[in-house]
């Protein structure tokens, strides 16, 4: 009896929450049709704000590892589509590849020293990495020191093609850690995130779960890296390294709510809207953020997602295993 | 040789301002066990608050400025620890953290409102002084100031720390909070003192960073990455750690620069840091880790 309403209320569930998905799906796909360049711009911005900020979850919320130093992998990112087009004349697709590429050979590199301190020590050696990458990239002659360049291939690009180049990463990454957690190494991420020693006792082998982790996270923002800068179309090493790019992934995870998969979409489409609106007040926008993200650690510690999915048990993208 | 031995004096100076920056979060650290990221932003504050004092209230009178920003710089730490910090403290370290990453992108943008983003200096007549000037060694009169305010203030938190009863309650707390609790110890109360005993030894060294350096609004991440290196070489929660810490990272700061050039002298600063952290991932001077 109880067993049949469980498969009953599972059938039910998913097709309602299918025909929001495909509604989503469907309006953003043929957005360039309906809506305005503006509106397609917000969008970009929104997408990969979205691919970020879902790998700076991985991180956070799912493996325990706050990193402040996501800023190399989009710096990396956006350098090598930068030199690929501008100083080699190659395709822009060549790089998106070394973008993600070259992103998890230096992860790979700096895994070795960062994953020998952990909690608080990890946050700052993350952040000191990549100190040292923005201070080197402005004192090296081959990436033009700290001019930079104009990505100069882009600006012939449709701005329908950087939307769909951003609609694919943005859907891509979600897709990806939808899967990722519903696997047997999600449910290995979050067991080691909820108590190490005892899923290490289970078998878990903590170092590489983190490890893998990193690997993917770097990857994937190395990749939404390269999308960023093909919408800014100009990089310099200050604000290709800066702290700003993972000011913006926690603040938006924070305000979507940490640990689940709706809180950086949430997240990003506030914190581009908020930033759109007060576009005219550069200073007070990120004041307001700061201000923002305090309120919501102390009044709903879990984010606008968290809440809402403890409060009506909405849950979209569900990564819980059903007992039945 | 002769800029080898002027680069190890300068280093060793700077280090002493470097402890003294660092003092504050490391402090922290050990009582709370939490990172304060706002630290950086905090002591530029409490520099902007010391130049504006001085030349709206006091006329000048940088004593006086100094002593209205301690205060101002105490009360401003009892509020955050009493309504933000202590808040969020029993839910582990990372909402904490975050707070103060909050807090950090707060005032920076509103000291960028407020004075705008040009650089400010105090102005400072030991500056252009030089206390010895020899063939070997220059020591600016500004510089030596820096590492014997810097060696005092340490000095008065150590014994603080070790000989009065407010010190006992805070190493009590720092150990094992349940049993300081369990003793008749208010430690949120420890918490909030502590915190307003850290920004004026802040205020302090946001005074020496304003007579020493220029300074605009987005500097304070700069000095949160000297306070990191300091505290993370000298082991965090060691208030002498802090002085061993400060000096390496100053010396190593001067020697890169004089054998790499200048544009290296940041650089050589954090690869130490890396490589210390690497090799001793809980500083130079840290007791044990206790579980």
């Amino acid at each position: 009896m109880d067993k049949k309403l469980g498969t009953e209320k599972g059938l039910r569930k998913p097709s309602l929450k299918a025909i929001i998905i495909i509604v989503i799906l469907a309006a953003l796909v043929t957005l360039p049709v309906w809506g305005s360049p503006y509106l397609m711009n917000i969008f970009v911005l929104v997408l990969l704000y979205i691919a970020i900020g879902q790998m700076w979850n991985l991180l956070a919320g799912y493996s325990g590892l706050v990193s402040l130093g996501q800023q190399a992998f989009v710096g990396i990112g956006g350098y090598c589509l930068a030199m690929t087009s501008q100083e080699y004349g190659l395709p822009l697709v060549l790089g998106f590849i070394l973008a993600g590429v070259v992103s998890v050979v230096f992860a790979l590199v700096i895994s070795l020293p960062i994953f020998k301190m952990s909690g608080v020590y990890f946050t700052i050696g993350t952040w000191i990495v990549c100190e040292c990458l923005r201070v080197f990239f402005s004192s090296w002659k081959f990436v033009n020191y700290s001019i930079g360049y104009n990505i100069s291939a882009t600006y012939k690009m449709l701005p329908s093609t950087i939307y769909f180049v951003a609609l694919g990463i943005g859907v891509a990454t979600t897709v990806l850690v939808i899967l990722l957690l519903r696997s047997k190494f999600g449910l290995g991420l979050m067991a080691m995130r909820d108590n190490a020693s005892a899923a290490e006792i289970r078998g878990i082998e903590l170092y590489k779960t983190k490890l893998k982790c990193f690997l993917i996270s770097s990857f994937v923002t190395g990749i939404a890296g390269a999308g960023l800068y093909l919408n800014i179309a100009f990089i310099q090493p200050n604000a290709a390294f800066g702290i700003d790019w993972t000011i913006s992934m926690t603040f938006l995870v924070i305000i979507g709510g940490l640990g689940t998969i709706e809180g950086p979409i949430v997240g990003a489409v506030i914190f581009v809207l908020l930033r759109q609106l007060l576009y005219d007040f550069p200073g007070f926008s990120m004041l307001l953020l700061g201000v923002i993200a305090i309120a919501i650690i102390l009044v709903a510690p879990k984010g606008i997602m968290g809440y809402v999915n403890e409060r009506f048990g909405l849950d979209i993208f569900s990564i819980r295993r059903r007992l039945d | 040789m002769e800029i080898v031995v002027q680069s190890l004096v300068t280093g060793v100076l700077f280090g002493g301002l470097y402890a003294l920056i660092g003092v504050g979060m490391s402090l922290i650290f050990g009582i709370m066990k939490i990172t304060n990221i706002a630290h950086g932003d905090l002591m530029i504050m409490s520099t902007f608050l010391t130049m504006t004092f001085a030349t709206s209230i006091t006329g000048g009178n940088m004593f006086l400025a100094i002593v209205i920003t301690c205060v101002v710089m105490a009360i401003v730490g009892i509020l955050i620890q009493k309504f933000l910090v202590n808040k969020v403290i029993d839910k582990g370290s990372e909402p904490a953290l975050l707070v103060t990453f909050g807090l950090s992108i707060a005032i920076q943008n509103a000291l960028l409102l407020f004075y705008g983003p040009n650089s400010q200096s105090l102005s400072s007549e030991l500056l252009n002084k030089n206390l010895v000037n020899t063939p070997w060694a220059i020591i600016p009169a500004q510089y030596a100031k820096n590492l014997v305010v810097a060696i005092v203030i340490i000095i008065i938190l150590t014994i603080v720390m070790k000989y009065t009863s407010f010190g006992r309650a805070i190493r009590a707390t720092s150990g094992d909070r349940m049993a300081a609790e369990l003793m008749g110890v208010n430690t949120k109360r420890i918490f909030v003192l502590a915190m307003c005993m850290t920004m004026v030894a802040t205020a302090i060294a946001g005074l020496l960073v304003g007579e020493t350096f220029v300074f605009y609004p987005s500097t304070g991440t700069q000095y949160l990455i000297i306070a990191f290196g300091v505290v993370v070489i000298g082991g965090m929660g060691s208030i002498p750690g802090t002085l061993i810490g400060g000096i390496i990272l100053g010396v190593s700061q001067m020697l890169g620069a004089t054998f790499f050039g200048p544009t290296y002298q940041t650089l050589t600063g954090y690869i130490v840091m890396l490589v210390i952290l690497t090799i001793k991932p809980q500083g130079l001077l840290s007791k044990k880790a206790r579980l």
